[in-house]
């Protein structure tokens, strides 16, 4: 055996796990956007009367004009299909069954990307109006996910 | 920025204001799974401390051999002659006490990193490690040391088959 073989018994890799954590705190405006979902089931955005632009979700500055936005407004959760994908991989990388549909939802002048259910993939179509469906009350825990799915609603 | 805003005190928050629900936030675990090619010397000298055993690598050019082993010299670029099975003991080249662990943790016991200079090798080639059975007051450049091994059985190939390196004297 040569200096420029590996080993019979050398590891040829070495495995290892990285314990990375993290904490995201949703800020000021995520806050109360959060809060909002959470306590009440509500949608909020924040309104630029600069720019005549709702920002969704909420944020406490206007990209454009970067003014202070103290506007608060309840923008419903009812948005309309921007556009969407679908995915047929976990985000481990495995292969599901069956296809999993993610859009973008308009809502204000912004929007949410979530999952569309209640609805076959085939069905999907952009512009199509679909309403947020939220989790009972009691399992709300202030994330994205106490919004289960946007499910289409009759036109 | 507008002129409503003067101040930026920020929003302080305590690990009080998290377990009591005061603020929402978002847990997150990234996956960190890693495979890193150990290379062929490296899988070598990884496997020699399976046996027990520090192994460097000879430039017959340079006259020199290094810890840990690699294919080619880093000072001609020729490769390298032969692996060479070094002692398990060494000299302390520099160290520090560290009273704060890798994942942030204060220790009033200090753990003692270590570049010890194994024999065998050329002066100023060594290896990082830790020292043990030692008061950390008394570790010193130039202390002698020698390697504490795991048990046979327990060993896996990997830089912790030393569990440390403790003084060969009484200090």
């Amino acid at each position: 055996m040569t200096l420029l073989e590996r080993g019979r018994n050398a590891p040829s890799t070495w495995r290892g796990d990285l314990p990375v954590t993290s904490r995201y705190t949703y800020g000021l405006a995520g806050e109360r956007f959060f809060r909002a979902i959470k306590e009440e089931g509500r949608i909020l955005g924040t309104r630029c009367p600069c720019c005549e632009h709702i920002y969704v979700p909420a944020t406490s500055f206007c990209e454009r004009c970067l003014g202070e936005l103290d506007e608060w407004l309840d923008v419903g959760i009812v948005g309309e299909v921007y556009t969407f994908t679908l995915l047929y991989e976990d985000p481990d990388g495995s292969p599901r069954e069956s296809p999993e549909t993610i859009a973008l939802v308009r809502l204000g002048d912004g929007g949410l990307v979530h999952r569309l259910g209640e609805v076959e993939p085939d069905a999907v179509t952009i512009g199509m109006s679909v309403q947020a469906v939220f989790k009972p009350a009691s399992q709300r825990e202030g994330s994205i996910l106490d919004i289960l799915y946007f499910r289409p609603i009759g036109r | 920025m507008t002129a409503n805003i003067r101040e930026f005190p920020g929003t302080p928050l305590s690990e009080k204001d998290f377990a009591e629900g005061k603020i929402l936030f978002n847990y997150d675990e990234l996956r960190g799974a890693f495979a890193w090619d150990n290379g062929i010397a490296i899988g070598r000298y990884l496997a020699g401390l399976k046996d027990g055993v520090i192994l460097g690598a000879h430039c017959s050019t340079c006259r020199k051999t290094v810890v840990p082993p690699r294919i080619a010299c880093e000072w001609c670029f020729r490769p390298m002659q032969e692996y060479v099975p070094l002692g398990d003991t060494g000299t302390v080249s520099t160290f520090s006490l560290c009273y704060v662990t890798w994942d942030v943790r204060r220790v009033t016991e200090p753990e003692i990193p270590a570049v010890i200079e194994i024999d065998g090798a050329a002066p100023l080639c060594g290896i990082l490690h830790l020292l043990g059975e030692v008061d950390p007051h008394k570790v010193h450049i130039g202390m002698r040391v020698q390697a504490v091994w795991r048990p046979a059985a327990e060993r896996e190939g990997a830089i912790t088959d030393i569990l440390y390196f403790k003084p060969l004297e009484e200090v």
